[in-house]
C-alpha cells in the first residue's frame, strides 16, 4: 500500500466538479511560483537553480502542490525517495494523512448511516481509534463553522498539498487502505526467551505459547481438544471477557496471555478467513456466517456496555436541590485495605485525614494535571 | 527558562524547528565518528547530539525520570496466515518450524532504539509541533504558556502536560496562521501602520458617503453591467496563471477587486450588508449576480434553446436545491444555482468567466488581504515549510480548525519507527545505551 499523493484540492465550502479542482490546483501553483525569486545559477555546477544540490537550497523554499519536498540525501542525489523527510534516518517515513473527502465520508458512514466503527474500519482500512477521532474532529469542525469561528482554510489547503494524502476512492474504484488495521501489540512478557521442552509428538499452538509466556500450567487435554483453532477463543472472550484465566497472587496476579487471534483489533476477520477456507466457492454462505457472527458480537458488546453503565449509575447518587444550580453526585467511600491503606490514612484515601499533611506542598511533587476530562 | 536553542552554524546542532539555518544544519549533518573513540565517548556524543533535538527544552534530570527502557512495538498480523496455521507449524520439528525448501522467512527488523525518545512525544508542546501547528517546539511552548491551547476544551497552560491517548488539543487558528505563514515584508508592516492611522478618517468618510443620497436609478442597469465587466477583468488578472504579473501588481488588482465588490454591495437594498460578515456579503453578491443572469434567461431561451432544455435544467436545479436544503449549506446552494443557471445563458458571461469570478470571490473571502493580521496576507506558507511537513500516525489532525487528537503512544513496527528523529541508528543506539545505564 504505497501512500498516494493527492492530486486534487478539496474545498469543504464549495462542492466543485472534478476538473475545477485541478484548475484551482494549477492556479494555486502559479500563485506560489510568483513568490519564488529564483537564485542566480551557481557556476561550476551546471544545474538549474530549481534542482536540489548540496549547495543550493532554492528547491526547498516553496512546495510543489501534490508533491513532497523533503531534503534529499547529499551523498546520493539521484535517490528518488519522496517519503523520507530525514536522509539520515531510513526508518522514518512520512505517512499519508486522510484527505478531507475521506474524513467527511467516515463521518457520514458513522453518524448518518449509523454503521459501527468496526465495520467502517474494515471497509476503509482505517484504524478504529482514528475513526473515532475523525468523527470527533469533523463534528467539532461543523460546530465551529456554524458558530462562525475563524478557520485556517488556506493553511489546511497548503498542508494537504505538501504531505502524502490518502484519497477517497471514487465510484467504482477500489478503496485505498490507509493503514494496517490488525496491529498486534507486542506484550512485555514475550520479551524474554524461554527454553521450554515439548515432545515432538505434541502439537504446540499459539494458545500454549501464551500460557508458557505468562507462566500458567499447561492446559488440560479435555479443554484443549475442544479448541480446534486459537480463533475459537476469540468468540468466547468476546462473549465473556471474564473467562480469561488468572495466574499469580497478590500484586503479581496477571491474566494468561491470549493468542494473537484474540488480541488483534479485528478478530472476526480471522474467523472470516477460516469460513472461506471451510466453504470455498460459497460466497453467500460465508457472508451469512460472517454477518451472523458480527451481529452476535455486537449484541454481546452492547449488553456489556449497558451493564457497566448500570453499575456505574447504581454507585452514584444524584441530588439536585430545588432551585439550585448544581447537581451533586454522591458516591459512597469504600473503606478497604486497598482504598484507604492499612492504617486507613493512605495519601490516596478519600477525605482529609488528621495528622497526614496534604501532598501538594511537599518538595518535588508534580502539580500539573495528569489528565483532562473530556 | 532561557532559550539556549540557537541555530548556530558553527556547532551545527539539529533542532525541532523549521528555520532555514536548521535546514542547513540538517543537510550537512554526518553521524559522529566512532573510530579511535571509547564507548563512553561514543555514547556521550550520541546523547548530546540527539538531546539537542529531542526535548532540548526539558532539563536532563526531568528527561531521565521520563525515560523508559521498555519500547512499545506492534506487529501487523495477516489474518489469512493466522487462519491457515494455529502455530503448530511454527513450533514443529526442533521448535523453530520445519524448514521449507526455497522459502526462507524474512522479516524486517524492528528499529527499537529509534524509539528511545518516545516518551517526549507525549508532551503537549512537542505534539503541537508535530501536528504542524507551530514552526518550532519552542514556539509551541509559547503558545501553550500564552493560553492559546486547549486540551479537551479546557485551557491548558502547562507545556509539559503529558497527553493521554484520546486527548483532543486545539490551538487558536490565528496563532497557527501566524506561526506557519510567511512573515510580513517591511512594506506590509508600513501599510498596517498606515491602516491603523487612517482607520478613523476612513470611518468618518464612509459615514458621510452613506448619508449622501443614492444616484439616480435609471442608469442602474447599465452601470451594473459595466461593474460586472470590470469585476471580471480584475478577477481574471488575479487568477491568471501568467508568471509575468508581479506580486505587487496582483495585490493591487486584488485590492481593486475588493473595492469593486464593495461598490456592488453598497447598491443592495439592505444597508447593513457592508458591515456584515464576509460570509453574508458573499452570498448577497452571488444572489445579485444571479439576479442579473435570471433576467436574461427567458430571452436566450426564446433565441436559441428550446423550452424543454430550460425546464429540464430548472428541474435539476430544484432537485439539487432540495437535497442541499437538507444539508443546510446555504452558501453552496447559492453557488450551485448560479452555476446551473449559467448553462442557459452564454451571451454576457460565459461559464468559464463566471467560474473565474466565483473563484476570485472565494479566494478573497477565504484568504483576504488584511493588514491587521500579523502575517503576510494573502496567507502563504513560510519558506522551507514543506521540507519539514509530515504528520506522524499517532496523531489525527484536522487542519481546518487546528485541532488534533493524540490517538495512542508512538510505536515501532518492522522496518519503521513512529518517533520522528533525524538521526540514524548509529546515533540512536548509543544514545539509548547511555540512558539504559543509571548514572545518578
Amino acid at each position: 500500500m504505497a501512500p498516494r499523493i493527492q492530486t486534487r484540492v478539496s474545498n469543504a465550502l464549495l462542492p466543485l466538479p472534478h476538473f475545477l479542482h485541478i484548475l484551482i490546483l494549477i492556479l494555486l501553483n502559479s500563485l506560489i511560483m510568483l513568490f519564488t525569486i529564483p537564485f542566480p545559477p551557481i557556476l561550476g555546477y551546471g544545474r538549474s537553480p530549481d534542482q536540489a544540490s548540496p549547495t543550493n537550497g532554492a528547491a526547498y523554499k516553496h512546495h510543489i502542490p501534490g508533491e513532497t519536498n523533503y531534503l534529499k540525501d547529499a551523498r546520493d542525489m539521484d535517490l528518488t525517495d519522496t517519503t523520507r523527510p530525514f536522509p539520515n534516518n531510513r526508518n522514518f517515513i512520512s505517512e499519508s494523512v486522510l484527505s478531507e473527502d475521506l474524513r467527511n465520508e467516515v463521518y457520514v458512514r458513522v453518524v448518518e448511516k449509523k454503521k459501527s466503527l468496526r465495520a467502517v474500519s474494515v471497509e476503509l482500512g482505517i484504524d478504529m481509534k482514528r475513526i473515532a477521532a475523525v468523527v470527533r474532529l469533523v463534528e467539532l469542525e461543523r460546530r465551529q463553522k456554524s458558530q462562525g469561528k475563524p478557520m485556517a482554510l488556506p493553511y489546511a489547503r497548503a498542508v494537504h498539498e505538501m504531505i502524502p494524502v490518502t484519497p477517497l476512492a471514487e465510484q467504482g474504484e477500489r478503496p485505498t487502505f490507509h493503514e494496517p488495521i490488525n496491529d498486534l501489540p507486542v506484550h512485555p512478557s514475550t520479551g524474554s526467551q524461554i527454553f521450554y521442552p515439548v515432545p515432538e509428538s505434541r502439537s504446540f499452538t499459539r494458545v500454549d505459547a501464551g500460557r508458557v509466556f505468562s507462566g500458567a500450567p499447561a492446559m488440560e487435554n479435555e479443554r484443549k481438544e475442544k479448541i480446534s483453532h486459537p480463533s475459537d477463543l476469540a468468540e468466547e472472550v468476546m462473549q465473556n471477557p471474564g473467562s480469561i484465566e488468572w495466574v499469580g497472587k497478590g500484586a503479581n496476579a496477571r491474566q494468561v496471555l491470549q493468542p494473537a487471534d484474540v488480541r488483534i483489533p479485528h478478530p472476526q476477520l480471522v474467523q472470516l478467513e477460516r469460513d472461506r477456507m471451510a466453504h470455498p466457492n460459497e460466497r453467500r454462505v460465508v457472508a451469512d456466517l460472517h454477518a451472523q457472527r458480527l451481529k452476535r458480537q455486537e449484541e454481546a458488546e452492547k449488553k456489556r456496555r449497558e451493564r457497566a453503565q448500570e453499575r456505574r449509575e447504581k454507585s452514584v447518587k444524584h441530588v439536585e436541590p430545588v432551585g439550585g444550580r448544581f447537581d451533586y453526585r454522591i458516591q459512597d467511600a469504600v473503606f478497604t485495605k486497598e482504598t484507604v491503606g492499612v492504617d486507613g490514612r493512605a495519601p490516596w484515601a478519600p477525605g482529609r485525614r488528621y495528622g497526614v499533611p496534604t501532598n501538594d506542598r511537599t518538595r518535588g511533587t508534580v502539580k500539573i494535571p495528569t489528565r483532562v476530562e473530556a | 527558562m532561557r532559550n539556549r536553542a540557537s541555530n548556530t552554524l558553527s556547532k551545527g546542532k539539529i533542532r525541532q524547528s523549521w528555520s532555514k539555518y536548521n535546514l542547513y544544519n540538517l543537510q550537512r549533518f554526518r553521524s559522529p565518528a566512532t573510530a579511535n573513540r571509547t564507548f563512553f565517548q561514543q555514547k556521550w556524543t550520541a546523547k548530546a547530539v540527539s538531546r539537542a533535538y529531542h526535548g532540548e527544552q526539558v532539563r536532563e534530570g526531568q528527561w531521565k525520570r521520563m525515560f523508559s527502557k521498555r519500547i512499545r512495538s506492534v506487529y501487523p498480523m495477516n489474518t489469512a496466515d493466522l487462519a491457515m496455521d494455529d502455530g503448530s507449524k511454527a513450533s514443529a520439528g526442533r521448535g523453530s518450524g520445519l524448514q521449507e525448501q526455497g522459502k526462507p522467512f524474512h522479516s524486517r527488523l524492528v528499529p527499537y532504539t529509534q524509539m528511545a525518545f518516545a516518551p517526549l512525544e507525549r508532551r503537549l508542546d512537542v505534539a503541537i509541533f508535530r501536528a504542524l501547528f507551530a514552526s518550532s517546539a519552542r514556539q509551541a511552548r509559547q503558545f501553550v504558556i500564552h493560553g492559546a491551547v486547549t486540551v479537551n476544551g479546557q485551557k491548558m497552560r502547562h507545556p509539559s502536560y503529558l497527553l493521554n491517548p484520546g486527548d483532543l488539543f486545539q490551538v487558536e487558528p490565528e496563532r497557527v496562521m501566524y506561526a506557519t505563514g510567511a512573515p510580513k515584508t517591511k512594506f506590509e508592516r508600513r501599510e498596517s501602520r498606515q491602516l491603523k492611522q487612517k482607520s478613523e478618517k476612513e470611518e468618518e468618510a464612509e459615514t458621510e458617503a452613506e448619508a449622501k443620497p443614492e444616484p439616480a436609478e435609471k442608469d442602474e442597469k447599465e452601470s451594473a453591467k459595466d461593474t460586472l465587466k470590470a469585476l471580471m477583468a480584475q478577477a481574471k488578472t488575479i487568477m491568471s496563471t501568467d508568471k509575468d504579473v508581479l506580486p505587487a501588481k496582483r495585490k493591487q488588482e486584488l485590492r481593486g477587486f475588493q473595492k469593486a465588490v464593495r461598490r456592488v454591495l453598497s447598491r443592495s437594498e439592505t444597508s447593513t450588508i457592508l458591515t456584515d460578515s464576509l460570509e453574508s456579503q458573499f452570498s448577497e453578491l452571488t444572489l445579485m449576480l444571479k439576479a442579473t443572469r435570471a433576467e436574461k434567461k427567458p430571452k436566450d431561451a426564446k433565441k436559441s434553446k428550446d423550452q424543454s432544455a430550460t425546464e429540464a435544467s430548472e428541474e435539476t436545479a430544484a432537485a439539487s436545491k432540495k437535497s442541499e436544503d437538507e444539508a443546510g449549506n446555504k452558501l453552496s446552494e447559492a453557488f450551485q444555482k448560479a452555476a446551473e443557471g449559467g448553462e442557459v445563458d452564454a451571451s454576457e458571461l460565459s461559464d468559464e468567466e463566471f467560474e473565474v469570478l466565483r473563484r476570485a470571490l472565494t479566494q478573497m473571502r477565504d484568504n483576504p488581504i488584511d493588514h491587521s493580521k500579523p502575517y503576510a496576507t494573502p496567507w502563504r506558507p513560510r519558506d522551507y515549510m514543506s521540507t519539514f511537513a509530515f504528520i506522524p500516525r499517532y496523531l489525527e489532525v484536522n487542519q481546518n480548525i487546528c485541532a488534533a487528537v493524540y490517538l495512542r503512544h508512538p510505536v515501532a513496527r518492522p522496518g519503521s519507527a513512529e518517533v520522528p528523529t533525524p538521526f540514524g541508528e548509529s546515533v540512536s543506539t548509543p544514545a539509548y545505551g547511555w540512558y539504559l545505564k543509571r548514572r545518578w
